[in-house]
């Protein structure tokens, strides 16, 4: 089990001794029981940084919002930032250092293993405690701890109330990391793999088609899943070209050219669009860190049709995404033995 | 937008799309959009009044681009795009809508077909109206060319371009140049020696001075493109030095390791050290180091001790060369479909059943048996022999769906020349049927019937095995009497299908240009462009490309070099600027688009995609790799595809 202190002492260390010019990790949020990323500056900001259940977030986004900011500022970082993270957010790190978005030696990955504890799924917490409130949440061995608004303590195993995306979790091991918090518990997975999936695609194509229709007419287009996605770096959108950036080098011919592919507004039909068209663009890139199908706010099981891409590209291809910063990325390899029977 | 001034051009082609396409209708309806200023339909758009018309409703109408609709742009793009030049605008303003093999032909319904030309039509006239006036990019040529396979059809080929005055350099897998012709006997319908006709060429190419053989070498990786290839070859080790190398055979005596000679085909052996044959080119010895005990003094050495110029080098390594060809021959042949994949002729395993070319060994001259015929088990002189054609071609259920196209003439020529070495023997030939197209080929067949007194039987041998007293009984049916025959044969000959050479797959994969179902090389098209690939600037000789005789190998060796002179006489190649274009301010260096590249066209550059305009094949596979719509293909561009889609949805 990983103990806060080394997670503070470390970060505090890397701080004090300039190593890294800042930390991004989780302290204890404003509401509730819920933690919240934050990036450190200062050693002594390091007895702010948590580890509980409720480090959900994940953190490589602010590695990409960090180096959207490098943009606008004249002068680059001579030091490489720190990110505390677990075996998803290392992944997508990996996927992001793969696409050239940052180099290795620009980060450096204070991992922390999940040990197969996961992090906590509010909705299913909020039946499991029947409307009492929590206001803390701890590891505890396989079990997570909560502290009650009333100062009782309630004990739940983690597997009862754990994320689904950590129960079907193949890699809670941050593997890429320059050093490693926790044990390595890899392959302890405590739910098939793609298992939610396989029990969707058990309906008929007719339900599925009734499943998604139901789910896309309710897209209100916050655009949560797609802020919230570390992949989702692209400074113009699909949808968003009506915004085109424009910049000095942009031509006169781009200008007139800017496409608009789908409507912004939330009708089924864009939404239909906008949301296949995402999961296309994760194709081998997404790495199921399942923030989109978290910050939802109509509830949509984004992870299926992720979850579809990552299985589709692993049974056909056997490409594991974030498995490795030199691989080719699954979109643009191509092999002698790829199968094309699909193809018709 | 609205000031665009698109003219469109509706083809009949005859009947071939106005029977099934309402061509009126077509042109009728694409009048009606908005920046169509001009529609026209006529029988044959292709034909030169077609034309003239096109060049005169540009000029009239003052149009500042085209679509023709027509066939494929593989066909006709070129003669409108012509057109528009001679009409004064830009050739990259005139497009084609495929209304022919892509609506006409393959459909049969007239109103839906009709209704699909005109999506066709509109799709293509929408983007036209965004495609900008390019010009042809112009790029130097390598005066060099490149020759895959030392075979008759290499050689032909290197012949022909060292005599155009172009640099050949000659690559050959095996120590020697001379490929299959060589282990021929006799070659139909003329009968002359194989061997005297092939060596003068073979000694010709060796001294040419345009030309350089590089033997025992393979082509190892090959970037570039058309008129500018760059190739890497990896010379193999022979542990010989050529040029001191004598000839004088004491290496071989001394060497104590015996394995099958390939060049007799297993029917004689060689040693670990050994010269191919007498006339090999270059004349040299090789050491096998798969045979070979260790390359080293202390494992064996006898070779290096007796040599007495000292033209043995354990040391040698493999050298990989790279040199610059502005044109590629690829003539790496063919191989006989392996007998151990003929399970009902014993798969290899009934001694004295024998394939095709190893009965060339046994003929010859400067064969296994100096040229008497003598069966391998007992070499006594076989008195009845068999011959099975079509083993292995025309069987698609089990092998080749093909027909191996010169088996028929081969094994007429294999019964005459057994009659001429064993009078008194008699021949026997399973056939389906005869095929004999060819300058004088059906008078050899009759001759050998007639004159040397074969007993052609026309049906499938279903089974043979060897009895006890030694021969091979054949089993088969005579499907002209409608019997069943039983041959107690001294020998059996099986008149092997033909099939891509082994590094045929590889050598495509290198070179990414295509292959067939059956794995020999792909033309460009079947009729039109019988000896390019698919990939510019790479041409295709002899029966890598298909099952040929030597006349056709030869002849199509010197069609290949011919267009290769065509490419390479030119000063500078034209190239089509519609390539791939990056948009900087959406480009975030992923990479992905690098990797895509099937061409290694692109690569990073401070952080962004940068297109080499050279190498850029204009294919879009990066485009459509790309998620942030960074790169696209100049006149076809996102705007022009988001448009195309648009028309086509739209009802």
């Amino acid at each position: 089990m990983i103990n806060l202190k080394d997670i503070r002492d470390t970060a505090r260390d890397m701080l004090t001794k300039g190593e890294v010019r800042a930390v991004i990790g989780w302290q204890q949020g404003s509401r509730g029981m819920a933690a919240e990323p934050v990036v450190i500056t200062a050693p002594e900001q390091a007895d702010s940084l948590v580890w509980n259940p409720t480090c959900y977030h994940n953190l490589s986004l602010y590695l990409v919002n960090d180096k959207k900011a490098q943009a606008h500022s004249k002068q680059k970082p001579t030091l490489p930032i720190a990110i505390i993270a677990k075996g998803c957010d290392a992944r997508s790190t990996v996927v992001l250092m793969q696409e050239n978005y940052f180099r290795r030696d620009e980060v450096y990955i204070i991992g922390v293993s999940c040990e197969g504890t996961g992090v906590v799924d509010e909705h299913k917490l909020a039946v499991a405690l029947q409307g009492a409130q929590p206001t803390a949440a701890a590891f505890e061995g396989e079990d997570y701890v909560l502290t009650l608004a009333d100062g009782s303590e309630k004990r739940l195993s983690a597997r009862e109330v754990m994320a689904d995306r950590c129960l079907e979790c193949r890699e809670p091991f941050p593997k890429e990391n320059n050093l490693v918090l926790g044990e390595d518990k890899t392959g302890r997975s405590l739910e098939a793999p793609f298992a939610a999936l396989a029990r969707f695609e058990q309906k008929s194509e007719a339900e599925r088609w009734d499943f998604w229709k139901h789910q896309f007419e309710r897209c209100i287009r916050c655009f949560a899943c797609r802020s919230v996605c570390p992949m989702c770096f692209c400074d113009e959108c699909v949808v968003d070209s009506i915004e085109m950036k424009v910049v000095p080098a942009t031509t006169a011919q781009e200008k007139a050219d800017r496409v608009r592919w789908i409507e912004r507004s939330a009708t089924t039909a864009d939404n239909f669009g906008y949301h296949m068209t995402r999961a296309m663009h994760l194709a081998g890139r997404c790495i199921d860190c399942g923030e989109c199908e978290r910050v939802c706010p109509v509830n949509i099981p984004l992870r299926l049709l992720n979850n579809k891409m990552e299985r589709e590209a692993r049974e056909r291809f056997g490409y594991e995404p974030g498995a490795s910063i030199g691989a080719s990325s699954l979109v643009a390899s191509f092999r002698d033995d790829d199968p094309n029977a699909f193809i018709r | 937008m609205t000031n665009k001034r698109t003219g469109v051009f509706v083809c009949h082609c005859g009947t071939n799309i106005a029977a099934t396409v309402d061509v009126k209708k077509v042109a009728e309806t694409m009048a009606l959009e908005g920046t169509v200023a001009y529609s026209a339909d006529y029988v044959y758009m292709c034909s030169d009044p077609g034309q003239n018309a096109v060049i005169q409703a540009i000029k009239d109408n003052q149009l500042d681009s085209v679509i023709v609709s027509c066939c494929s742009p593989n066909l006709h793009e070129g003669t409108f795009r012509n057109n528009a030049i001679r009409a004064g605008i830009n050739e990259f303003t005139c497009e084609i809508a495929n209304i022919r093999e892509q609506c006409s032909w393959v459909h049969k319904d007239r109103a839906a077909a009709t209704e699909k030309a005109i999506k066709i039509v509109r799709s293509a006239a929408r983007r036209v109206v965004r495609n900008q006036s390019l010009d042809s990019i112009a790029i130097p040529v390598t005066r060099r060319a490149l020759v895959i396979g030392g075979g008759i059809a290499g050689i032909q080929a290197a012949l022909d371009m060292a005599n155009a005055g172009l640099d050949v350099v000659l690559v050959e897998k095996l120590a020697t140049i001379g490929g299959h012709m060589l282990q021929l006997s006799e070659t139909f319908p003329t009968l002359d020696c194989a061997q005297c006709v092939l060596s003068p060429k073979m000694v010709e190419v060796s001294r040419h001075p345009k030309v350089k053989l590089m033997t025992y070498s393979e082509v190892q990786e090959v970037s570039g493109s058309m008129g500018n290839f760059k190739v890497k070859i990896l010379k193999k080790p022979t542990y010989i030095d050529t040029e001191a190398c004598k000839i004088c055979d004491d290496c071989s005596v001394v060497c104590p390791v015996v394995v099958p000679n390939e060049y007799d085909l297993g029917l004689t052996s060689r040693r670990a050290i050994y010269i191919p044959f007498a006339q090999a080119i270059p004349a040299s010895y090789v050491l096998d180091e798969n045979a070979c005990l260790g390359l080293h003094p202390i494992r064996c050495g006898k070779c290096k001790d007796v040599c007495e110029v000292g033209a043995i080098n354990y040391d040698m390594l493999p050298q990989v060369v790279t040199e610059e060809f502005g044109a590629i021959i690829v003539a790496t042949g063919f191989d006989l479909y392996p007998q151990e994949k003929i399970l009902e002729y014993g798969a290899g395993n009934v001694p004295d059943v024998l394939d095709g070319l190893q009965f060339e060994r046994l003929c010859s001259a400067s064969g296994a048996t100096q040229g008497h015929v003598l069966r391998p088990s007992d070499k006594k002189e076989p008195k009845e022999v068999v011959f099975i054609q079509c083993v292995g071609s025309r069987d698609p259920a089990q092998h080749c769906a093909y027909c191996s196209k010169i088996c028929c003439m081969y094994t007429a020529k294999h019964a005459q020349l057994y009659k001429h070495h064993v009078p008194d023997g008699r021949a026997y030939i399973f056939y389906i049927d005869i095929r004999s197209g060819g300058k004088g080929y059906e008078e050899f067949v009759q001759r050998t019937m007639e004159n040397d007194g074969a007993v052609y039987l026309r049906g499938r041998v279903s089974k043979l095995h060897r009895t006890k007293d030694g021969k091979v009984r054949v089993m088969g049916t005579d499907t002209l009497t409608g019997q069943n025959v039983e041959i107690d044969a001294d020998m059996v000959v099986l008149a092997l299908a033909m099939q891509p050479s082994k590094g045929t797959e590889e050598i495509a994969k290198i070179l990414k240009i295509g292959r067939d179902k059956d794995g020999f090389l792909a033309e460009a098209h079947p009729k039109l462009r019988p000896v390019e690939s698919v990939t510019g600037g790479i041409f295709l000789a002899g029966a890598a490309q298909g099952p040929k005789d030597i006349p056709e190998t030869v002849a199509q060796a010197s069609a290949a070099a011919a267009k290769a002179i065509i490419l390479l006489s030119q000063p500078m190649l034209s190239r089509s600027p519609t390539i791939a274009r990056v948009r900087n301010s959406h480009c975030t260096g992923c990479e992905m688009c690098v990797d895509a590249c099937p061409y290694v066209a692109i690569r990073l550059e401070n952080g962004k995609a940068v297109v080499n305009e050279v190498l850029c094949e204009g294919c879009g596979a990066c485009s459509a790799t790309c998620v942030r719509a960074a790169i696209e293909v100049k006149n076809l561009s996102l705007a022009q595809v988001n448009d195309m889609i648009e028309a086509v949805m739209t009802v």
